[in-house]
């Protein structure tokens, strides 16, 4: 999967669509199943937290991203979830 | 004085408790739910100190979190230590967070000071301490700085008391203190924050009074309870930070330089490729190999001695088979594995310890991810090339339960060493020049069975059940010897007490049944032996797959349930010889085994590989999968699946040996 769209400072995307070394805040989590969200919610992903994509698995999938730091590995399909506006 | 060690993965729990309590500790089960917890007693006093599971909160989807959480809940604790790693600050504290509310004293211990110092991560403890209302202990497990004053602390008992804790905005804490006198026990502040989240757990705590409150708070909030609580945590950790942690930003790691050629897009498959092979040489391969022969040549001896020895004190004939052929034949089973195993428990203590091991979960989970398992099912099934029994149990660290169970049902398929015996007397035998092919085409087909049988279940059994991998890339490390030694020593004492006692007893069983018959006469004929009227009431099971009605095989086969090296040992004993003796050529040039042809070698190999573990892994998967009855469907899944295959094969095989 290519990432075709240039993303700049200030735009909404979901966390999975955003490319390596970029940063984001985090606005919306958006999963229905309640473990996962709370699970999330504990290793620190909440509204307003900062998040960097830190290292891309060499297969494409999953993502590590750095937050509170330290860094934490999640799949796409679980980041596709998490909504962010895009800092740099 | 009980204590309770509390911490997250990785925050060096297992080091501290290590050096906390030096070589006074034991192993115990907590009723009610097996799993494994370590209890100590700390150096120099009589305060008792419970490891807990490693965890990230106290959350109620997750096992272990709710072991912890149980436990320190349900159990009288005096004091909690709870260790956090001081590099990552924020995500600790959230822990600690709740662990303030159970209103059990907590003491932190600040741990990996030395990197925090490198790092040029500053604390001001005062206000931390203050902060918090909690003692707070900057120390190393690692290089043991500070560990005394810790112990000293401990025991003077003047650690601050937590009473006041103040973290939630004003509605929120409002409405807890309303709550506390309802829900009224000891750990109030806690049970108040349950109700608030609709823990389900804590059902039984609810009334009319408790759901008005609790209504009341979510109308002004109009959102996801656990998610204001968990925000709140940690708005009021960051405003902590803010106050008593100075850190530089953005420092290229060494963690991060060593992640670009690990993680690098072309080199991460080679790097992990070289490492697998170097572990299959050095535990499976020929090292191993070597040891094995070292130690069998070692039994041999003392079993030869042993024969001398009797014989001249004047024992039995039977007695002295009793001694020879039972016990130490049986005992040697289990030595010869030994040396391989603490070879290989070495090794993956390497690849845990240094962190590469959550690489290899990291890069692989897409591939897994697509047959429904996860990165994190590499590792059980990488130490499952040792041993099924501790990888059943390393596949607790699986978020998901349907990925964890998967993981559970096919860890017995990956040949451990105690399968290796097998393999190597039958390719050996049969395939001569081709066995070491033959023996890479079984792992292959393991991996083919493995990954195929996940498909297959993930879109029957588990159908539509989305799954997450969530695992944190912990900073490279150098391995502490000590710790490592120590971790291999008890692992392998645990084998060796555990495999020990049940093959010794096994054995003596079967050298019974195989010398003497229903009227008790010892030294019968073999085919006259109970054994062999036991074998024949099978035999038909196995006739399919080795195209002979064989009581000796099949006998061999099923005690493979004792243990998988039994199998060999059955067939040589049986062919007339001591069980350390594998030479193929005298196994199948007796008459009794003379039967067996390539394909039913390859056949016979493929069921004893892929059916049932041995006792021991099947009391493991019990243990992880919950219930018996999940036990017994994958028990009679993998020899099902086993039967099957090897029929196949020999049909096959069979049709293939005629055309040619």
């Amino acid at each position: 999967m290519k990432i075709n769209v240039r993303l700049k400072p200030g735009d909404h995307s979901p966390l999975s669509k955003i490319k390596k070394g970029t940063r984001a805040k985090v606005i919306k989590i958006n999963t229905v199943d309640k473990a996962l969200r709370r699970r999330l919610l504990d290793m620190g992903i909440t509204e307003g937290v900062q998040v960097k994509i830190k290292k891309i698995a060499p297969l494409g999938d999953p993502i590590d991203i750095e937050l509170r730091g330290y860094e934490l590995c999640l799949r796409k399909a679980d980041l596709e979830m998490i909504e962010v506006e895009v800092i740099s | 004085m009980r204590i309770a060690l509390v911490g997250n993965q990785n925050s060096g729990k297992t080091t501290l408790f290590n050096l906390l309590t030096g070589t006074n500790q034991k192993v115990g089960n907590w009723p009610g739910v097996t799993i494994e917890r370590k209890v100590g007693i700390i150096r120099n006093t009589d305060f008792e100190i419970i490891d807990l599971p490693g965890i990230y909160s106290l959350s109620p989807y997750s096992l272990e979190e709710n072991i912890s959480r149980r436990f320190l809940f349900e159990e009288h604790i005096d004091l909690i230590l709870n260790i956090i790693d001081a590099t990552s600050i924020e995500r600790s504290l959230y822990l600690t967070t709740q662990l303030l509310e159970l209103k059990i004293p907590v003491i932190i211990a600040l741990n990996m000071m030395d990197i925090a110092d490198k790092r040029g991560i500053k604390f001001d403890l005062a206000t931390l301490e203050k902060r918090l209302d909690t003692t707070i202990l900057p120390i190393s497990a690692l290089k043991k700085t500070n560990v005394f004053n810790l112990i000293q602390t401990i025991k003077q008992g003047d650690y601050r008391r937590n009473l006041y804790q103040h973290i939630y905005d004003h509605d929120l804490e409002e409405a807890i203190s309303k709550l506390e006198p309802i829900v009224d026990t000891k750990h109030s502040r806690f049970l108040a924050i349950k109700m608030i989240e609709k823990d389900i757990l804590f059902e039984n705590y609810r009334s009319d009074s408790v759901d008005f409150i609790v209504d009341e708070i979510e109308k002004k909030y109009f959102r996801d309870m656990e998610q204001i609580i968990a925000d709140e945590r940690y708005r009021y950790i960051e405003y902590v930070r803010d106050e008593a942690v100075e850190a530089k930003k953005d420092l290229m790691t060494i963690t991060d330089r060593l992640d670009n050629i690990f993680l690098n897009r072309y080199l991460a498959i080679p790097i992990f490729m070289v490492v697998m092979f170097a572990i299959y040489y050095l535990a499976a391969g020929p090292v191993g190999g070597w040891t094995v022969d070292m130690v069998g040549m070692g039994v041999g001896y003392v079993s030869e001695w042993m024969t001398v020895f009797l014989g001249n004190v004047g024992a039995s004939a039977w007695s002295i088979s009793l001694v020879v052929d039972g016990m130490i034949a049986g005992i040697g089973a289990i030595l010869n594995f030994l040396p391989q195993l603490i070879i290989l428990f070495l090794l993956i203590s390497l690849l845990e310890t240094t962190g590469y091991m959550a690489r290899i979960a990291f890069f692989l989970d897409r591939i897994f991810q697509k047959v429904g398992l996860s990165g994190k099912s590499l590792i059980p099934f990488i130490v499952g090339s040792g041993c099924s029994v501790p990888a059943i149990m390393s596949a607790r660290t699986i978020n998901d339960e349907t990925e964890k169970k998967m993981t559970i049902m096919l860890t017995p398929f990956i040949p451990c060493s105690a399968k290796l015996p097998i393999v190597t007397l039958f390719a050996g035998y049969f395939f001569g020049d081709r066995s070491g092919m033959v023996a890479a085409s079984l792992y292959f087909l393991a991996i083919i069975i493995i990954l195929t049988s996940a498909y297959v279940m993930k879109n029957i059994l588990f159908k539509g059940k989305t799954s997450s991998f969530i695992l944190e890339l912990p900073e490279y490390k150098l391995p502490s010897f000590k710790y490592i030694l120590f971790d291999v020593a008890s692992k392998a004492w645990a084998f060796i007490l555990h495999a020990g006692s049940v093959i010794l007893i096994a054995s003596v069983i079967i050298w019974f049944f195989l010398s003497f018959n229903f009227r008790m006469t010892y030294g019968v004929a073999i085919d006259e032996s109970m054994l062999a009227w036991f074998g024949r009431l099978i035999s038909w099971i196995f006739y399919p797959m080795l195209g002979e009605m064989s009581w000796a095989a099949s006998i061999s086969a099923i005690q493979g349930l004792v243990a998988k090296e039994q199998v060999v040992g059955s067939l040589a004993i049986i062919a007339g010889y001591s069980s350390d003796i594998s030479e193929g050529r005298l196994i199948f040039n007796s008459g009794i085994f003379g039967f067996f042809t390539a394909s039913s070698a390859y056949a016979f190999m493929v069921f004893n590989l892929f059916s049932a573990p041995c006792f021991g892994a099947i009391g493991a998967m019990r243990q992880e999968l919950g219930t018996t009855k999940r036990m017994w469907k994958a028990v009679l899944f993998q020899t099902g699946l086993a039967w099957i295959l090897a029929v196949l094969v020999f049909q096959i095989g069979r049709l293939i040996e005629v055309i040619l």
